[in-house]
């Protein structure tokens, strides 16, 4: 299968903080790559560094085999991202975003079928900071899916919201993937990487402790629970212990 | 072309939204011109002179709108929008980030020429305003004190480090010009002394220009606001374009 995304030697610090060290990964066509790790663990910082928002200081990336520093308007006509906090303007509604992003691309989706499909078909006069945070999740992934994209990034999909409504946004993502969509994703709830990630990245202060499926991880690990094996390779065990 | 229409059409509505710049850019000037029209009519500027009071004037209340507009929407949009993070958010689509800058300047440009506008409109019909100058050279002047006031406040969006620092400088920019640089409160009307001093503002000699133009007075009285202008322009554009926070 053609590799969408690949991350080689990447490194990036901000003085003398590491945040990414040498981390290389694929993330190949149709499939969901999930990045984990604890908040600072360099998720976002990859992320950055991968979309050409921030510069690394040492590595090669490339998405749908392009550079993303240099082939910037061409790639993102099929790349689609979700960031992890809302970048809109205070009194925008959600139709005037929708069209706005829509208007940035030479073909987009139909953004109203996009926001029946995720449930808001009834928001589009409503102002986006009035929505609920679980209704704002949802537009934010509606954003990342307007420009029709091959990949798209998903920075913290579900934080916000409610168990029906992740799940309703799982049974969507799993039909984009049937379609050949390629997902980049980073989460803090291991269920939800459970049933939509097939390959996972384990970050720890910026250093990759372990690449794999998600029953490879609970094989290497001691346990027979993800949750638990994930806490096990970011070394939270005591604190997770404790908790209990 | 169609994400430029699409942005300035939503970022016109949100700016009606809110309001102030339809109260600072557009309402404010007229409101200045009528207080002025009903206070001296269309008595001459001064005794002897062959020009009226409002002819004097035109130019400074036309400037209105580009003071609140150059100093005051535009460094606050700018650095609001980077602190919003929106700016970023356009660098990961195939547009980027600049598009969104040209289409607040748009929007502030609309705002001056409907200022403009509606000032001569009303000046015209109300209080018998000629133009007595080339109507070429007042708008080539009325452009240029917009290049240069506009790329003060690009400058001060573009650098300063947050909306809080961007709204600060901006209230030390605006309200000064407003007031003191003629654009409201008569140049003419400021003793000597005061008349000096206020001459270090950028917009008092901005207001010379389109006063000269407006009378159509010598253009060599204009020699050196209009460097001042050119200066101001070439100088605040290129610390915009070279420190650029983008994020």
């Amino acid at each position: 299968m053609e590799d969408i995304i690949t991350v080689e030697h990447l490194s990036k610090s901000y003085g003398n903080l590491k945040a990414v060290e040498d981390f290389s990964f694929s993330v190949k066509k149709g499939t969901v790559f999930g990045l984990l790790g604890a908040n600072g663990a360099g998720k976002s910082t990859t992320i950055e560094c991968v979309l050409g928002t921030k510069k690394a200081d040492w590595g090669v990336v490339s998405v749908l085999g392009m550079d993303p520093n240099v082939n910037r308007k061409e790639l993102f006509e099929q790349v689609g991202v979700q960031f992890q906090e809302a970048h809109y303007q205070e009194n925008i509604k959600v139709n005037e975003l929708c069209e706005v992003t829509a208007s940035l691309y030479k073909s987009s989706a139909d953004y109203k079928q996009l926001l029946t499909n995720f449930g808001i078909p009834d928001k589009g006069g409503t102002l986006v900071r009035e929505l609920s945070g679980g209704q704002k999740q949802r537009l934010f992934i509606v954003l990342a899916l307007i420009p029709n994209p091959k990949v798209v990034f998903l920075d913290e999909l579900t934080t916000g919201l409610d168990a029906r409504a992740r799940r309703d946004v799982w049974q969507i993502l799993i039909r984009l993937k049937a379609d050949g969509l390629t997902i980049l994703l980073t989460s803090h709830f291991m269920d939800e990487v459970e049933i939509l990630c097939d390959v996972i990245c384990i970050l720890k202060m910026g250093k990759l402790v372990f690449y794999g499926t998600v029953t490879e991880a609970i094989n290497q690990s001691p346990h027979d629970k993800f949750e638990d094996a994930y806490l096990w390779f970011t070394d939270e065990r005591s604190a997770y212990n404790e908790s209990l | 072309m169609k994400a430029y229409k699409t942005i300035i059409k939503t970022e016109l509505k949100l700016s009606l939204r809110g309001m102030d710049m339809l109260i600072f850019a557009v309402i404010m000037p007229l409101a200045v011109l009528i207080i002025l029209g009903i206070i001296y009519g269309n008595k001459p500027a001064f005794d002897g002179s062959d020009y009226t009071f409002i002819q004097q004037s035109f130019g400074a209340l036309a400037s209105i709108s580009i003071c609140a507009g150059g100093v005051m929407g535009l460094p606050l949009v700018v650095s609001d929008y980077r602190s919003k993070q929106i700016l970023k958010r356009f660098k990961v689509t195939p547009i980027g980030p600049f598009t969104i800058l040209i289409a607040e300047v748009t929007i502030y440009f609309l705002y001056s020429l409907i200022s403009l506008l509606t000032l001569f409109a009303v000046a015209r019909v109300f209080f018998g305003f000629e133009m007595q100058g080339s109507l070429l050279q007042f708008i080539l002047g009325w452009i240029l004190v917009m290049v240069s006031m506009f790329s003060i406040g690009m400058m001060v969006g573009g650098i300063a480090k947050n909306t809080k620092v961007a709204g600060i400088i901006a209230s030390i920019l605006y309200f000064p010009m407003l007031i003191f640089s003629g654009a409201t409160l008569p140049y003419e009307v400021m003793p000597i002394t005061m008349q000096k001093f206020v001459d270090i503002l950028p917009l008092t000699q901005g207001i010379k220009i389109l006063k000269s133009a407006t009378l159509d007075l010598p253009m060599n009285n204009v020699v050196l606001p209009i460097i001042v202008m050119v200066a101001i322009a070439i100088i605040c554009s290129f610390v915009a374009i070279r420190f650029f926070r983008w994020e």
